[in-house]
Order: C-alpha cells, then structure tokens, then sequence
C-alpha cells in the first residue's frame, strides 16, 4: 500500500508522539539534581554538575545535597516554603556551595516535587542581562494600563512591548490559534534588522499537539542557546519510578532537536514562549526571539510569568465581556423575531415581517425560510430551486437539527450548484417531519493568508519530519470558504428553534381554540336563523294574510285609495318575506357542507334560461352560451351562483332591445374562469367593491327591483369552492360578472 | 261520516288564517281545534278533558312544530310510537326551512312537511291541497298506514 499522500500526516503524528516531557537531559546553563524527599539524598545528577560540584554525576548519587553547600545553609528549612498546592519551580533562595566546590558565585536554586522526588535546579544568579533591576514597576504599569485598551490587539501590542523591555529580546510576537491551531500574528515589537511576520500565519502543524498541551501546562519555556550541548541525566531512569524523570515543569528541561533546527532555520539562536490560556485553552503564544543566544534570569521569567498571566486574565475578561454582548445580541434579535411571530398568523410570516432581523440574527448575507407548503427567500440566496434541493438534501440526513457548514462545496458534495451562491449554510429544523426549515446562507469569503513561510513541512529519511527551512512570506487564496459560524450563533439558533416550536405548538392551540369559538358561534347563528326565519316569517305572513282577506271581503268599501294602500301593505310584506327567505339562504351557504361532483355547466345554463324564461316573456334576448368546459364543485350551489348572475343579466338588460346575455368560460392553468355579459344598464366602476356586499344595491328600488343579497351570495359560494369573484362594467354600457373555480380543490 | 281534520297550532293568527284556508277548500270534514301539545295528545290518548270524546282516529292531523308544553316533533314522536295512533298521516306545518327539522321529522315518520308560505294565496293553496289529499283521497304513503289499512277493513 502506497503510503505517499498519508506520510506527512504520519510524519506529524510520530512528532506528536516525540516525548518532550521525558527528554532526559537538560539545557547546559545550569545544572540539576534530583533529590529524595526524605533524607535529600541524591538519587540524579545532570552529567553537567561537575562543572560546578568538582565532582562527576555518578559520584554524586547517594550524597546528600546539604553537605555539598556551604556551612550555615539550612536546606531543610528553606524547602520548608515549598508551597504546598502549586507544582512549579519555586525559588529557595540563592546559595552557594562548599568551599571546595569550583563554583564559589551565588547559585539561584529552583525546587519543586513531582514524579514523586525532589528536582532541583542550579543556575547562575548573577548572569544579569537585562538593563532593568526592579521589575515591578514595568509590570504595575502594564497592569495599570489593561484595562484601557480597547481590543484583543492593542492589549497584545502593550504586552508584547512591556515584555521586550524586560526581556531584551530582539522580537516579541503575540499569535493567537484559531480552532484549527494556525497561528496568526496579532501584534509584534522588534528591533531593527528582525523580519517581521505581523499579520503572518503560522502552520498549526509548526507545533505539535503534546507541545500545545505542555504549554497548557507549563506557561513558560525558555531556550538560551539553541546550538546548546545537552547534559543527560545520570542514572537514565527516576529510581522512584523506574521510568525516566518526568520533566514537564522543570526550567531547564532539554527539548526537541526538531525544534531547535526550526529556530536555527528561523534564524533565531535564543527563545521564549509565555503561554497565553484563556478558559483552559490554549489561545495564543507570546513568543520572543533573539539572534544571538540570550540569557533569561529568574526575574525577568518571572515578571514576563505574571504579566502574561495578567494578559490571559484580561482576555478572558475581554472574550466574556464580547460573547456576553454578542448573546446579548443573539438574545434581543429572538426576542423580536418571537415577537414578530407572535403578531403574525404564521411562523413564516412573523419572520418576514422582519428580514433584517432574521439576517442580523446570524451574521448572513441571505434566509430561507422553508414549510411545507412554501419557501420564502430573504436577502442575497441560492435560488428557490437550489433551497429546495437543499431542504431535500437535509431531509435526507437523520438525526442533527443542526447543520452548519462555512464550506459548502467541500462539505455537501451532491449539491455543487448550492456552492456557486453560497460557501457557508446554517440550517435548523423546525419539524423533519412536516420539512420545516429556517436556513441561513453566507457568501463565500475568499480571503489571503499570508504564511510566513510554505506550509507544507519535509520528510526526512526516516520518515520523521525536518522543520522547514522557509520562513518568506507565501501568498495562499483561499476559496470555497464564508466566515466560519459562530459557536454562539449555532447555540442561539437551537433556542431560537426551540422556542420557535413553543410558538407554533401555541398557535396550534389557539387556532383549535379559534375553531372551538368557531363552533360555538356558528351554533348561536343557527339558532338565531332558526328563531328569525320562524318568529319573523310568522307576522309577515300574517300581514299578508290579514291584508289579502281585508281586501277581498271590505274591499268595495274602500276607497281607491284605501285600495292602493292595502296593495302596499300587502308588497311590503311578501318583499319582507322574501328578504327573510333569501337570508335565510346566504347563512346556510356558509355553514353547510359542499357536496363536490363534476358539473355540467351547459346543462345548468340550460335549466336556468328556462326557469327564469317567464321573466323575459315578450322580450327579445340573443343567448349567446358558449361550449363550457365541466367543473368540480357543488352542483346545488353552483346552479344558486348562475342563478343569479344569470337572473341579473335579464333584470339588468329589460330596457334593450335586443337584449344580448353571453354565458363563457376561460381554461386558466390552475383555475376555470366563468363569465356572464350583458350589455344592460351596467354600472359605474367606482362602485365595483360595494356590489358584492351584503345589501348593497347600485340602482333604485323603483329601477330595479331585488334585496342586494344575491351577488353576496354569489361571493360566499365561490369563496367557500377557493374561487374569486370580480365584475367588470360601464353606466350604459352592460357589465360582465366572471368567477373562478380552482381545478384543484380542497377536500371540503 | 268522515273523520275529523285535528289541527294543532298555538298562534290564534296562524290559527285563523288556517281555518279561513280549510274553508276555502270546501271540506266536509270536522275540524278539531287543539292549541298546544299536551291538548293533542290528550285528545289523541282519550284522556283528561277528552276521556269522553267519541273514539276514532282523525283523517289528518296538521300539526305546528312549535308548539307549547309538547312541542310538535314531540306529539309526532309519541304518535308514531303508540300502535293505535300510528296510522294517523301527520303533517307538519311550520315557519321553518331550518333542516335539523325537516330531517328530525322525516326521521320520526312525518307524511308531509309544509313550509307556511308568506303569501295568502299561496298559503291556501297549500292548505286546500294538503286537506284534499290527506282528508279526501286519504291516499296513504307506503308502509305503517298500509298494515294498518288492511287492519281497518
């Protein structure tokens, strides 16, 4: 099996697996033993202790270190400070060593137990590099001035400038990692003559994950020399554990040779790496270099220690601070979006009314807003057909209710088109179930990185990885990719699903609620037809009655004008009946069911031109009916609705001569549409939206008789089929009345 | 001798205009007045103020649907169940289109059901008609009244 495109994957991971905390030797400025906690014995010696004992390590194991200090020096005491909770080098006391000893300078001497033994570290205390005595005032000032910067970089900037006057280094950079580990350069101090790499990137591969997590840990690492000679340990192994000594906090620890070519081809001869850690996590590196080896003292690591403690603190305090304003943010945007849908009949609706909200909500460019019945599009999207395939695309996935990508081509291979419009989709479903999806789209960010150097690393002959010798700046576009989701904005859109399905779960009970009243109502407007039909009919046919009688038995008793009167007694109360009975019928045409059945038109045309065929008697009118196509609907109803446009046409056309009625229709592509022309008496367009209201009449009683309900009912009939009604006219000139009935309808 | 025409109606107005109608119609039968439910079946049962009338059924009954005490599905309901009643044609006589009624009283086995017209005319004409039919020709429907036909003979 080949394993050519996987070798430099396996290369990185054996350099992960290097054991940089167990390297068994140490840098050679200083010299290290390794004690028994007991009788301070020595159980390890760094082969470089010679130098400053007079005696070579293995002579060493076994003695015990206060004898070899000068007389007077209490090392049991003074390890008694030895703090109890912390596990870092901690400094003793500076002490010098027996008189016999080659080394007569003051030695700083860092203890701290681990690995179930006393490590001890000697280094020289007057090696003084750096031009500042006292330190606190550079660290007070630093302190003093954290909380006026402004951003994450100015703070950076601050911090790297105090820590090359500590220090001396020739450059202090500060990087931060994003979630894949690249390092970016965010502020930088250095001399003349140091390159420059502020605003560069920094492969994340350039530091190997047991590194990233040593630097978690151990915030400090300092390298003198990076040509130094190491100086093993003396024996190998930590007698106490038989394995070799664990060296994760101790100062001089030796690291990788791998590292040290790196700085080599880097150009730099001395480093040192404050860790910045913000919740836990490694978020970025200051790192100094320097031409030249370069010595760093006990106080000056100390002092770069806090004020690169002091940088994590206010970070974290600057990243709580931008998240909680963000959620903030987030919080405030569902609120309105809530709101909104709240006011409206629907989810999609509520969210349309505030698109800009929708969009700010997720930092997108574009929202689709997807149920199942229709896809609305806010902002800059794919096409409808292109969301569509999506939403199919995610109805196909199990599982997740959130699907996030800020590289669509890479990461929804099947739907190449969707990358060409959008690089990052958000997508959250509201219901898998009923395809209910809120959908957000980023536009592709094509962007520059700037490498500081090819990112790709070599291979050695043994397959272990050779650091890269190239640190010139190299341009990379980068393509396919949106800004990458926030994580905040990921969780906020599953509480702004949640509460989404509140919504729609209130809704719901609210509409059965509505139907509930519905009901209710519609049982009251029974009865009070019910009770109006039946109390109301009884006196007018009383009226009726009674008038008819007085006219037939006293009729000759009156006078002509007694006559006439009674006449309008009895006009009056058969109008009045008549009224009752056609309102009667308008209320039942909303309340009862339809019955659907293909209807012939013609036949009904047919039917009414020869019911209604006494109202026209001695008229002259040209029918001119049309071939009509079959309609699904209720047939009673239907005939009630040609009844009366047709009954209409005669009514209003009684003064022509001839009178021309045409009877039509119009196959649309969803919908039939059916017309009734005459060329009556027609009516004034300003009026158009009265005609089809309840009692609304457009000519005087004395004109044209009626009770205003039929084109009422009309509508309502029509309405109830999903079907639209309009009129079209002029005075004088006749008018059409046209309806349409839908090919599909609902099961009514 | 020909057996009385039994209307049933609570409203004097309705009442008189219907009487006016039926002697329009020139029928020789008897009418018997009742003005509410109870009144009706204690006629039709032969008891309390009529436990003395002379037996017999009536030829038809025209009976109001609303109608004090016992209203008018509630007499038919009553008549229909009791087997010496059963044979009896009713016919309704209302205000009302309202089809809870139309159905209710088809269901309980009405012969006839009558929407008053508000027109006088019409409203004798309608009268006349169902007094010829159900008092003269006696022509009864299919069912029940057949049996019981045969049961008279």
């Amino acid at each position: 099996m080949s394993n050519a495109p996987t070798s430099l994957e396996q290369a990185i991971e054996r350099c992960a697996q290097e054991p940089i905390r167990i390297p068994g030797s140490i840098q050679p400025q200083g010299f290290l033993l390794v004690l028994d906690h007991s009788d301070l014995s020595i159980l390890q010696a760094s082969e470089n202790s010679q130098q400053w004992l007079g005696q070579p390590a293995q002579a060493l194991l076994g003695q015990a270190l206060p004898a070899l200090l000068a007389e007077g020096v209490n090392l049991r005491e003074l390890l008694a400070n030895l703090p109890e909770d912390e596990v870092f080098p901690f400094h003793i006391g500076d002490l010098q060593l027996h008189p016999q000893a080659p080394c007569q300078e003051p030695l700083r001497v860092l203890a701290h137990a681990h690995d179930q033994v006393l490590i001890v570290e000697f280094e020289p205390s007057a090696r003084r590099v750096s031009q500042h005595s006292d330190y606190y005032p550079l660290v007070r000032a630093f302190v003093s001035t954290v909380h006026q910067a402004k951003g994450i970089e100015e703070l950076l900037q601050q911090a790297v400038r105090q820590i090359k006057r500590i220090t001396g280094f020739g450059r202090v950079k500060a990087y931060s990692f994003d979630a894949d580990g690249t390092g970016k350069v965010l502020a930088e101090a250095l001399d003349p003559g140091y390159p420059s790499y502020l605003g560069q990137s920094f492969p994340g591969s350039d530091i190997p994950r047991q590194a990233r997590e040593l630097y978690c840990i151990n915030r400090i690492r300092v390298i003198e020399d990076a040509d130094y000679q190491p100086a093993a340990l003396v024996p190998e192994l930590n007698p106490r554990t038989g394995q070799p000594l664990d060296m994760s906090f101790a100062t001089l620890r030796s690291v990788s040779p791998v590292h040290l070519q790196y700085m080599r081809n880097m150009g730099t001869q001395a480093s040192m790496s404050l860790s910045i850690v913000v919740d836990g996590k490694l978020w970025g590196l200051v790192s100094c270099h320097h031409e030249q080896p370069r010595a760093v003292d006990f106080q000056s690591r100390t002092a770069c220690e806090l004020l690169a403690n002091v940088l994590s603190l206010q970070l974290e305090a600057l990243e709580a601070h931008d998240s909680t304003r963000f959620l903030l943010d987030l919080r405030q945007y569902i609120v309105r979006m809530l709101a909104a849908m709240a006011d409206h009949d629907s989810v999609s609706d509520g969210l349309l009314a505030q698109p800009e909200v929708m969009l700010q909500f997720a930092r997108a460019s574009g929202a689709a807003i997807i149920s199942a019945e229709r896809c609305d599009l806010i902002g800059h999207t794919p096409p409808a057909a292109q969301v569509n395939a999506l939403v199919h695309w995610l109805g196909q996935r199990s599982g997740e209710l959130v699907l996030h990508t800020d590289n669509v081509r890479r990461d929804i291979e099947v739907l190449p088109e969707l990358a060409e419009h959008s690089a990052g989709v958000l997508a959250v479903a509201i219901s898998q179930i009923h395809s209910h999806y809120l959908v957000w789209f980023r536009d592709e960010q094509a962007r520059t990185v700037d490498w500081a150097g090819r990112p790709e690393k070599h291979i050695g002959p043994q397959g272990t990885l050779n650091p890269r010798h190239s640190f010139e700046r190299w341009r990379e576009e980068v393509r396919d990719f949106s800004a990458p989701w926030e994580p905040l904005i990921i969780e906020g859109v599953t509480e702004l699903r949640n509460a989404v399905l509140g919504i729609v779960l209130r809704k719901a009970e609210e509409l059965a609620q509505l139907a509930n009243e519905l009901k209710r109502s519609n049982k009251e407007l029974e009865a009070f037809s019910y009770s109006v039909s039946h109390d109301l009919r009884a006196p007018l046919r009383h009226i009726a009655g009674y008038s008819e009688l007085l006219n037939e038995l006293e009729g000759e008793h009156l006078t002509e004008r007694g006559k006439r009167f009674l006449g309008h007694i009895e006009e009056a109360a058969q109008f009045a009946g008549s009224l009752v009975d056609n309102l009667l019928n308008f209320s039942q045409m909303g309340r009862s069911a339809l019955r659907l059945s293909d209807v012939d038109l013609n036949a009904l045309v047919e039917a009414i031109r020869n019911e209604t065929a006494p109202d026209y008697a001695g008229r002259t009118i040209i029918w001119e009916v049309a071939q009509l196509p079959k309609v699904y609907a209720d047939p009673a109803f239907i005939n009630m609705v040609l009844h009366n446009l047709i009954a209409n046409a005669i009514k209003y056309s009684r003064d022509r001569d001839p009178a021309r009625i045409e009877v039509g229709a119009v196959q649309h592509a969803d919908e039939t549409e059916v017309y009734v022309r005459d060329n009556g008496v027609g009516f004034d367009m300003a009026y158009v939206d009265k005609l089809f209201g309840v009692f609304q009449r457009l000519h005087r009683m004395e004109e044209f008789e009626g009770t205003g309900i039929g084109l009422a009912s009309v509508r309502r009939i029509i309405e109830r089929h999903d079907g639209r009604v309009w009129a079209e006219g002029r005075v004088g000139q006749g008018a059409s009345f046209h309806f349409t009935l839908p090919h599909q309808l609902p099961t009514a | 001798m020909l057996k009385p025409i039994l209307l049933v109606e609570d409203n004097p107005r309705d009442l008189e205009l219907t009487l006016v109608a039926l002697e329009r119609s020139q029928l020789a039968n008897e009418v018997i007045v009742l003005r509410d439910g109870a009144d009706a079946l204690d006629y039709l049962l032969r008891r309390n103020a009529y436990a003395d009338r002379d037996d017999g059924n009536p030829a038809v009954m025209l009976l109001d649907l609303k109608l004090p005490k016992v209203d008018g599905l509630e007499v038919l309901k009553l008549v229909r169940t009791t087997p010496e009643l059963r044979s009896i044609p009713v016919v309704m006589l209302t205000s009302s289109r309202e089809e809870p009624d139309l159905q209710r009283a088809y269901e309980l086995g009405v012969n006839a059901y009558v929407v008053k017209p508000v027109e006088f005319k019409e409203f004798v004409t309608a009268i006349s008609d169902l007094g010829v039919f159900w008092a003269v020709l006696n022509e009864p429907p299919p069912g029940s009244l057949r049996l019981s036909r045969r049961g008279n003979q």
